[in-house]
């Protein structure tokens, strides 16, 4: 199998990518969104997709090279258009967050409906902490405080499965809106200013030569999502996954084969929150801004959409759908005040013909060949 | 501004050259929207884009206008990192000229300093929070609507004006509540009127059997209440309990209609300030309600069109004086003084915020919310206490 319709379809997604991020009109988004509905499909029938999917695995190195190929042309084709930037650094922050919640309720199957909450724990860091710690230290600071606080969620849930343990979840992203509405000092309802980031001198919100400045949030969020995406890949195919996976699959099963449920659950969700955290504080610094209307539970079903669509267990179908949900509804802003009717019937008609999600996460291989 | 100088310039030179040739089709300006067209508050959001729009149409129809314009309307969804996102889009495109923004506050406090960046000029247009235009001085945004600050600078005048003299400050401990005891304070001593003592309260105080004694002793001849409707309906019946005799003077927060329903008759006499009025009593308010009915849109302009079309007025008539050139929209947008609109004349101060923006004064008169102008308390027929 040669490395050819892999590098090919990654090429053709690139282009079609530059192309959204391009199309201004109604008309070219509304053409563009009716291609790929009509045309991933014919795709897939053709048998193009699975072909693509096993030229990739085949040669794991072209996938990646033509990857970050794919993203170093999209970044040098939009450097100086600030948008596309700010959205391209979007979607990257969101994928660290959502790669988080892969590990959570992808693998060892720990729901958190309260994703936008975590975020905002990282947010309020930044604010309440940027103007004194280092940045490089805040980010981090803000991914353990969002572990700390998810350690504390943790114990009820562990207490409960299934709809209830989501219910705990989904309570504590309302508690947290409230908790910051009500708190004077961290802004209250009109919420606080952000610094903008500086990583040992880097002032990021001065650009380099013609860039965007915010290409340099674009680096830094690729930076993170490709250290989150590496770290939860191996997790996945370690001994660690295993165990979340059984987890995940039978709970009463891998405790009676002496799998400590509790301590996996426990792991699983600490470190998805981390970098649920670490996003939110980066993500704060960029937009300059935090405020309780960031992380409503709204927002928190936006993260869990992109897990969903993305695949769930993705860690591939995360940028993928992480893309989707930020730009599409963006791009619909010519549809005014009806996008969000659009954007929703474009979820469902994916989910309806893709129910495994975008990219389905592969049956793991037990016996490498 | 990073490449914009360039383009600009070359808008500009266009701009000149189409002048030149008198015969050539107008050139086509961009201005921008940007107000929550989804979500709550998204008929405000409507309300706002259809009145920006409406004035964009008119402009269009009028044959003097050396430009046709365009608007560009985005949603910031009421939460600020969206409004961020909106305002980039908006002010890194060179082609928009400036922007119409923002209806809620949050949205609008995030957004300033996006516009800052990328120097483009913003005319807030709904969102009320004396920070947005108070908290730096940045020279793009400008806001046409009133805020805290203005209704109590019309407040503490009005009420000096009518020879009170002492009074007592109750509010609640939330930044609404706060902000007006500042301002009102402010304003009251710069006009002479004393205040006796003053009373934070929390927003879901029950009892105010306390602060209500302590507030009595004082003998004040006006209670100021800084707060929402719920709190005022109990402090209000609770001064009646304890024989307090005073004015209540409220501020916008209880100018509704449960206020009177919780309190019945003794509602009556009760005082409320609030920006803007109803269209009937806007100096063009015939004017735009005509205007928008012939268009038929969907859904009505709510309380803040007017503003969403004054502001789109404005920016469109400095874009007639000066052209289609940022930096001088925002210097002939700073220097607007007394310019006559639909919401009356505006001016703005040296932060870019309308110092005479249109504050309508409230009674309760048999029952109903009245304007202070026509009720039988300004005609001397009834009299407060």
């Amino acid at each position: 199998m040669s490395a050819l319709p892999g590098i090919a379809s990654i090429a053709a997604m690139a282009l079609y990518a530059a192309f959204f991020l391009h199309a201004e009109s109604q008309a070219q988004v509304l053409g563009l969104v009716a291609l790929a509905v009509v045309g991933v499909p014919v795709l897939a029938r053709v048998g193009w997709i699975a072909r693509t999917a096993t030229s990739l695995e085949a040669h794991p190195l072209a996938a990646r090279s033509a990857s970050v190929a794919a993203l170093a042309a999209t970044i040098a084709l939009f450097h100086d258009q600030h948008f596309v930037m700010l959205m391209l650094a979007s979607v990257a922050l969101y994928s660290v967050a959502c790669l988080g919640l892969t590990l959570q309720f992808g693998y060892a199957g720990v729901v958190n409906f309260a994703g936008a909450a975590f975020l905002g724990v990282g947010g309020y860091t930044s604010a309440v902490l940027g103007p004194h710690v280092p940045h490089a230290l805040v980010l981090l600071i803000g991914g353990l405080l969002a572990a700390l606080v998810g350690s504390i969620l943790i114990l009820p849930i562990l207490r409960t499965r299934g709809h209830y343990a989501a219910l705990i979840t989904v309570a504590f992203g309302i508690l947290f809106r409230s908790f910051v509405e009500v708190n004077d000092a961290l802004g209250g309802p009109q919420g606080l200013q952000v610094k903008g980031m500086n990583l040992f001198g880097w002032e990021l919100n001065s650009p380099l030569r013609d860039l965007s400045f915010y290409a340099n949030y674009v680096f830094v969020g690729l930076a993170l999502a490709a250290a989150a995406f590496v770290l939860v890949r191996r997790l996945e195919r370690s001994w660690v996954g295993l165990n979340l996976d059984a987890v995940r699959l039978d709970e009463t099963a891998a405790a009676v084969f002496g799998i400590d449920v509790a301590r996996w659950k426990i792991l699983a969700f600490t470190c998805g929150n981390f970098f649920t955290g670490i996003a939110g504080a980066a993500y704060a610094m960029m937009t300059g801004f935090v405020a309780p209307n960031s992380f409503t539970f709204g927002d928190s079903l936006i993260l869990v959409s992109i897990v969903l669509l993305g695949g769930l267990g993705s860690a591939w179908g995360v940028p993928l759908a992480a893309g989707i949900v930020l730009i599409v509804p963006e791009k619909l802003q010519a549809l005014q005040e009806y996008r969000f009717l659009l954007y929703a019937m474009l979820v469902i008609v994916i989910l309806l013909a893709r129910p495994q999600g975008l990219i389905a996460r592969p049956a793991r291989e037990y016996f490498p060949k | 501004m990073h490449n914009c100088v360039p383009r600009v310039f070359w808008a500009a030179a266009l701009a000149a050259a189409l002048a030149l040739d008198a015969g050539a089709a107008k050139q086509t300006v961009k201005i921008a929207y940007i107000g929550p067209l989804t979500g709550g508050v998204s008929a405000n959001g409507i309300g706002g884009r259809n009145s920006a729009d409406l004035a964009v149409r008119l402009r269009n129809a009028d044959p003097k206008a050396r430009y046709r314009y365009e608007l560009v309307s985005l949603d910031d969804e009421c939460k600020p990192n969206i409004a961020v996102q909106a305002a980039t889009k908006a002010a890194s495109d060179n082609s928009v000229v400036a922007g119409v923004t923002h209806y809620c506050s949050v949205a609008a406090i995030a957004a300033v300093d996006t516009y800052h960046k990328f120097g483009f000029p913003a005319v807030v247009w709904g969102a009320v929070l004396p920070d947005i235009t108070y908290r730096n001085n940045y020279a793009e945004v400008h806001r046409v609507n009133g805020t805290m600050i203005n209704q109590n600078d019309v407040a503490a005048k009005f009420m000096t004006g009518l020879k009170y003299k002492r009074w007592v400050i109750i509010h609640d401990t939330t930044d609404y509540g706060k902000g007006h005891d500042k301002y009102f304070t402010e304003y009251l001593t710069k006009y002479g009127g004393q205040v006796l003592g003053r009373f934070g309260v929390t927003a879901d105080q029950q009892d105010f059997t306390a602060e209500l004694t302590k507030a009595k002793e004082l003998k004040p001849e006006v209670i100021y209440f800084g707060g929402l409707t719920p709190i005022g309906v109990r402090i209000r019946s609770q001064m009646e309990r304890l024989g307090i005799d005073a004015v209540f003077e409220g501020t916008s927060g209880i100018k509704s209609d449960s206020y009177i329903d919780g309190l019945g008759k003794l509602a009556e006499g009760s005082l409320s300030f609030i920006e803007g009025a109803p269209w009937e009593k806007l100096p063009g308010g015939l004017y735009f309600i005509g205007k928008y009915a012939q268009q038929k849109y969907d859904q009505g302009p709510e309380a803040y069109g007017p503003f969403a079309f004054t502001a789109a007025g404005l920016i469109m008539d400095v874009i007639e004086q000066v052209g289609p050139n940022r930096r001088k929209v925002i210097e002939e947008l700073r220097k607007t003084r007394d310019r006559d609109s639909i919401v009356g004349k505006i001016s703005f101060d040296d932060h870019g915020q309308n110092v005479v923006p249109l504050i309508t004064k409230y009674v309760v008169q048999d029952g109903k919310w009245v304007v202070w102008e026509d009720s039988e308390y300004a005609s001397g027929r009834r009299k407060l206490k």
